[in-house]
């Protein structure tokens, strides 16, 4: 058999899945026994045009990090798609938006506005906005533009496989690399580089299972016994509503789950899930105690959806796919804030 | 005729050996607990008193073998008002106890753990209004671990446990989540296009009913009378059962909105189910806000003893609501 031909793409990502697969360590000797890497742009020199050369069909697995948050990663997600036989959706921007996903919620204008004028650290007297086009003496540079909705990958073409988590576990990786390799995958649509069930399930901190919660906390706020549950100390965990696969990374270093590794199998939307189960273990009976308790959760999209949201049916019910692919009104051709050279 | 020959003298001493039940001798039999009865409103049949009495003077076998001592729901809204301050429904469930031990079986259903799916994160005992639910170590496929386990002398079948799980592990017969979405979306309701989306006359509404707080069969027969193509109705064994992934689905579907009916306040069959189902809505009503969509899209009405028939008014307040204008929230 030929060796593997293995691309690796970042699309609006943060470089820590890039990271990810550089700590693979000594597995990547062996994975460069096994593939020939044909494109990552992040570790090694190729450009755009070295993709379009290639035939149809000729990667045959692309790992595609981050979300589609600019017409360039759009474009990018169909020319892979194309070029490569298994599209993998991977890490958590890739596969349910991520934390980027989070700049729905007030959507791209806002964050604009916020960047360019409003941060403690910006100094622009001028009021110049970020444009996609720039007039220089020597012509035109351009950039990106950023679409209405970040959307994930599978909003916008086919995929066949998703690896979760932010980043993906090194060991899931291999795990899902060898699985390639001795041609063990599972049906599409499958996520890879997961184990059964939930993160309570890798969890060794001791559940009392009557605990209800009075008011809760958030993570700088209070200093939590290290062998009970977090849950039921008041820290909003997502453990009980995540995937298990990263081996309970941060509740063994005392911070609650935040629920990278999205939603179990079979549930349709993580948020609404771990809202469920956080009321579950709410005290109270009456409609003030209710507002009490609730009041003490701080940005409940931010806990609830923080890596989900993209993925979400919240974020369904808030924008029509048509319009999510749209530039966004400020970098609109014409719009305000396209910049000259003085 | 009860003939003393036959009653069993020894009985009220075996109710009282069993923790819960050594108040049994303290019932005068006044029937504060009959007039209180939550369960009696919708079962004329069932009596606590008449239980309490019958064991009290030794009715044996009778006691043992009705249905009655399954039906009390342990909402224990007859608890503070006894003059006698009996925890009635501590005796009840000692008296299940000893017709479990006899080998009797209680009706159910109840609510069914899939050990192979289980993480055994305990969001489930901490929502069991009836501590019904322990995690113990089982054998599954070869492997202990920690699963829920489900006691059947306590689960009252309330279906709280089955929302609040978060991996879908756990059913309830009839309100599983699959059945629940399957009566949802049945006939297409909720493929068709909203009032939102200017594809219906009327705002479409989906609204989730606790099952005790229709108060007769009329009354259900009048809601399901008013079902249509703008009012889906979807009964709930209690309004804690509501789903907010269920509420999500159908809004980022066809449904304008979603209303929740439960039981007020003092009157929830399931102790702490009304409580949970108003928590649930209140938080997903501050998880929409956030997201900026338009307010009032989800509502939860409370009906009381006194509010007979009011449902039909309140689902038409909210569709008039949904007519109006969207604020734009910032």
């Amino acid at each position: 058999m030929d060796k593997l031909k293995l691309a690796v793409y970042w699309a609006s990502s943060c470089g820590g899945c890039d990271i990810a697969i550089v700590e693979l360590g000594e597995h990547l000797l062996e994975l460069a026994k096994l593939a020939d890497i044909v494109f990552w742009p992040c570790a090694m020199d190729f450009k755009y045009s070295d993709v379009e050369a290639m035939d149809d069909r000729h990667i045959d697995v692309c790992l595609f990090n981050g979300a589609i948050r600019t017409d360039e990663d759009e474009h990018i997600a169909h020319l892979l798609r194309r070029k490569s036989k298994v599209l993998v959706a991977f890490g958590s921007c890739a596969s349910e938006g991520c934390i980027p996903g989070l700049g729905n919620i007030k959507g791209p204008d806002h964050a604009l506005a916020r960047a360019a004028f409003e941060t403690p650290t910006t100094d622009n007297p001028e009021r110049v906005m970020f444009a996609p086009r720039y007039a220089m003496p020597e012509g035109d540079l351009t950039l990106p533009a950023l679409t209405v909705q970040l959307r994930t990958l599978e909003q916008v073409v086919p995929i066949d496989f998703t690896i979760p988590g932010c980043p993906p576990n090194h060991e899931q990786i291999w795990n899902a690399i060898t699985a390639v390799v001795e041609n063990r995958l599972p049906e599409a649509g499958s996520l890879l580089g997961v184990d059964p069930r939930t993160v309570c399930d890798q969890c060794p901190r001791t559940r009392l299972g009557k605990i209800q919660v009075e008011r809760f906390f958030r993570p700088h706020e209070i200093l939590p016994d290290p062998e009970r549950c977090l849950l039921e100390q008041g820290l909003v965990c997502a453990g009980p509503a995540t995937h298990a696969g990263c081996g309970a990374l941060c509740v063994k270093a005392m911070m609650p789950c935040r629920g990278c590794y999205g939603a179990p199998d079979g549930v349709l939307d993580q948020g609404s899930e771990l809202l469920d189960a956080i009321v579950a273990g709410m005290a109270g009976e009456s409609d003030a105690e209710i507002r009490r308790v609730v009041s003490t959760i701080v940005d409940p999209v931010g806990t609830f959806y923080r890596f989900s949201l993209g993925a979400s049916l919240l974020h369904a019910l808030k924008k029509s796919p048509l319009e999510s692919g749209q530039r966004c009104e400020t970098q609109r051709d014409g719009a305000r804030g396209e910049g000259e050279h003085a | 005729m009860i003939r003393s020959s036959e009653l069993d003298r020894g009985f009220m001493r075996e109710v009282m050996a069993i923790p819960g039940g050594e108040n049994l001798i303290k019932c005068w039999s006044c029937g504060t607990c009959a007039a209180t009865c939550l369960v009696r409103r919708y079962d004329p049949t069932f009596n606590p008193r008449l239980i309490l009495r019958k064991a009290g003077m030794g009715m044996r076998q009778e006691v043992l073998s009705s249905r009655e001592i399954w039906l009390c729901s342990a909402c224990d809204a007859c608890y503070p008002r006894c003059p006698q301050e009996i925890h009635i429904s501590e005796v009840m469930k000692a008296i299940r106890t000893i017709a479990i031990a006899e080998g009797y079986e209680a009706p159910g259903p109840f609510a069914e753990v899939d050990t192979a799916l289980c993480s055994g994160c305990a969001v489930c005992t901490r929502a069991c209004p009836y501590g019904a639910i322990e995690r113990q170590p089982v054998l599954v496929n070869g492997e202990e671990r920690m699963v829920a386990q489900v006691d059947h002398t306590l689960c009252m079948h309330c279906g709280v446990c089955v929302a609040a799980c978060p991996s879908g592990s756990i059913t309830l017969e009839d309100y599983a989540n699959d059945e629940l979405i399957a009566r949802m979306g049945a006939g297409g309701w909720l493929e068709e296009g909203s009032y939102q989306q200017g594809e219906a006359t009327e705002p479409r509404i989906l609204a989730f009913v606790c099952q005790w707080s229709m108060r007769s069969d009329a009354e259900w027969a009048t809601l399901d009378a008013m079902q249509s193509d703008s009012l889906r109705i979807v009964n709930l064994p209690c309004s804690g059962r509501v789903d907010p992934g269920m509420i999500l689905l159908a809004l980022s579907q066809g449904a304008d909105g979603v209303l929740v009916a439960g039981c007020s306040e003092g009157e929830c069959h399931y102790k702490r189910g009304t409580y949970l189902g108003r928590s649930k809505v209140a938080l997903l009503d501050t998880v929409l806000a956030q997201m900026g969509i338009q307010p009032g899209r989800v509502r939860f009405v409370e009906l009381g003893a006194f509010d007979r028939g009011a449902l039909p008014g309140l689902i038409a307040e909210m569709s008039a609501a949904l007519k109006q204008p969207a604020v734009t929230v910032a």
